[in-house]
């Protein structure tokens, strides 16, 4: 936490911000200021027709001139459709943003993915595909998984294609360049329609490994730098755990099977989860190169989004990174409250803590929570599945409004964190990493990442040196409009 | 008296009706089939037979175009309904992914779509008249 900084912040943009405040016309639904919180701009929708590529202002600071190239981000930009309100934060259709930065200049575009259910919807004007928190409408055919696709997760680029992930259905092909949608992407005949999580597990040298979750079944994707499947098998996880993210050593696989559980998928899905807290949390560790050399591990009942990454140590303990709930949060209402402008601070105390599990090479796994309440987590794409220092979250749950308010670090090898905050005008989204030009470890790396500033109405995209955040951004870039708050991205 | 008077009639207008009944043709045309290979596998159901394993009629027609054509002759007018996919590979089944969806195309008539399972009998039956019925499915 870094009070001086925070004001410094704010005194440092003031003129920014003085200069954006009435020029913000991004947001195609504007909610009414006398009934709506300023924080409400994060659930607004964006533009049906998305945002044409534009610079954004170098507001703060120097760009560094080593950061080369895109940061492409997914999130829910469709929560409502005049008076009707999404029911879940899940469920809203997918913007797909890019930041192209170069030369010091940083220029924002997004477009929609065209799926299905955007198309009928936008037709409508009216909300009509069942979803993870949606029932849906019963005139909605539904004769496969991308019939409800809201490719509105994440996003993944392999060997130069772009793709909209989701995490029931296909990833959807998308132009780079345009941010056109060219359509759902089949791996391989037989494997057509088969969901593509989204989060996908990217090797330092490219290689893609992911899951398709059906139930109690799993599917697993070996997919080469050259973005050709090279393998796929399946394995079973004995029940229909809810399955959002998962890890990955060098050498293994780890599929974290939590006890939120639903063996009836059916929409609205989220109504169908129970907590099973007595099967803990177990985890199925499987060999890279040979998927039926499989192990199980247990671990006290843990519910979670996201993991950072794996690494194994010489004696081949397995340690990883994750962000760890005593019970199931968010997934359980969606925002809805949020999506409507409604704010209670009653989640704002059951957030995810840091946590380092360690699975030994025999026995049960080991946890050890930190101090650090996040989401989010990042690490350098150069140690994914590898030994690192650093892993990087969106931090500091304010009881005022949802959201994070803070950048924070946790160093592995120190035991140390530090953290920016940000402060309550400022909604604070994931960061990546961006290794720096010749960087010896990952301390040598760039943070880039987007922030909704609330008090001006506008958008804001944040560079720090990883290795010193509590200094403060590197430089800020703002464009003159807001777009609502997104899940995750990737840089290319 | 009024009963054998009522069977005899009924019996009469039947030996009428049914040579006509009997000639009610139905044609089914499928159009845009994206590849020009393999086979569309088609069948012909009425209520009885919709949601079980029987049909009362079927075709395998050879995909040489972007449509096929076949005419089922002789059918009692009624209520009917087409279940179709299209055998892209000529494997003689419907390929599905391993979690069960199909990954070759498949229809119904009224181009009926269903809601999680098939579509249901009342959205993809159409009438069949005595002077014959021509029916087309749009498959993709």
């Amino acid at each position: 936490m870094n009070l001086s900084r925070r004001h410094f912040m704010e005194a440092g943009l003031g003129a920014g911000i003085a200069g954006a405040v009435g020029t913000s016309f991004g947001l195609s639904a504007m909610a009414d200021p006398n009934t709506m919180p300023a924080w409400h701009l994060g659930y607004q929708n964006a533009p049906a027709s998305g945002f044409e590529p534009s610079p954004m202002k170098l507001v703060f600071g120097k760009a560094p001139a080593d950061l080369k190239g895109s940061l492409y981000r997914n999130g829910p930009a469709q929560l409502s459709y005049g008076d009707q309100y999404a029911s879940h934060w899940f469920d809203g259709d997918g913007l797909i943003h890019r930041i192209a930065i170069e030369d010091g200049q940083a220029v924002h575009q997004a477009r929609f993915v065209e799926t299905r259910k955007r198309r009928e919807e936008q037709a409508a004007q009216a909300f009509l595909a069942p979803g993870f928190g949606t029932l849906g409408d019963e005139s909605y055919s539904v004769q496969g998984p991308d019939d409800t696709n809201a490719a509105n997760t994440s996003v993944l680029v392999v060997n130069g294609e772009l793709l909209a992930l989701w995490e029931a259905g296909s990833a959807f092909s998308m132009d780079a360049e345009t941010l056109e949608t060219k359509g759902p992407k089949t791996w391989r005949d037989d494997l057509k329609g088969m969901p593509f999580l989204a989060h996908p597990k990217v090797e330092p040298d490219g290689r893609v490994w992911n899951l398709a979750v059906g139930g109690s079944r799993v599917g697993i994707y070996r997919i080469g730098a050259n973005g050709a499947l090279e393998d796929f098998g399946m394995v079973d996880i004995g029940r229909a755990a809810y399955i959002h993210d998962w890890t990955m050593s060098e050498r293994h696989l780890i599929i974290l099977v939590q006890p939120w559980v639903n063996e009836n998928l059916r929409p609205p899905v989220v109504a169908g989860f129970e907590w099973q807290p007595q099967h803990g949390l177990q985890m199925l560790i499987v060999n890279k190169d040979d998927f039926s050399n499989q192990r199980w591990v247990q671990a006290p009942p843990r519910m979670f989004y996201h993991t950072g990454s794996a690494w194994e140590e010489s004696d081949g303990t397995i340690k990883f990174d994750a962000a760890f709930y005593k019970e199931p949060v968010l997934g359980v209402d969606g925002g809805t409250a949020e999506i409507r402008g409604e704010w209670t601070g009653e989640y704002a105390t059951e957030e995810g803590v840091l946590t380092l599990v360690e699975i030994p090479p025999q026995g049960d796994a080991k946890l050890t929570e930190t101090a650090l309440i996040g989401e989010f987590p990042q690490v350098d794409p150069r140690y994914r599945g590898k030994h690192r220092n650093l892993v990087a979250l969106a931090s500091g749950a304010s009881a005022n409004r949802p959201g994070s308010t803070a950048l924070a670090v946790h160093n592995w090898t120190s035991g140390e964190s530090q953290s920016f905050m940000f402060g309550d005008n400022r909604m604070v989204e994931e960061f990546l990493f961006v290794p720096k030009a010749g960087g010896q470890s990952d301390l040598d790396s760039w943070l880039v990442g987007p922030v909704l500033n609330i008090k001006a109405g506008v958008r804001e995209i944040c560079v720090f040196d990883a290795a010193n955040v509590s200094d403060g951004p590197v430089c800020i870039w703002q464009a003159d409009y807001a777009w609502p708050l997104g899940f995750h991205g990737t840089w290319a | 008296m009024t009963r054998t008077a009522s069977f005899a009639a009924l019996l009469a207008a039947s030996m009428i009706a049914t040579p006509i009944a009997l000639a009610a043709d139905l044609t089914v045309n499928v159009d845009s089939i994206a590849k020009t290979q393999g086979t569309i596998v088609l069948g012909l159901f009425d209520e009885g037979t919709y949601s079980g394993d029987g049909a009362v009629d079927g075709a395998n027609l050879k995909v040489e175009g972007n449509t096929v054509s076949v005419t089922f002759e002789g059918l009692e007018p009624g209520e009917y309904a087409v279940k179709l996919y299209h055998d892209v590979n000529d494997d003689g089944e419907m390929n599905t992914n391993p979690f069960g969806m199909p990954t070759e195309p498949f229809a119904f008539s009224n181009d009926a779509k269903g809601r999680f399972g098939p579509a249901k009998w009342d959205a993809a039956k159409f009438s069949v008249g005595a002077d014959g019925t021509v029916h087309t499915i749009t498959l993709n």
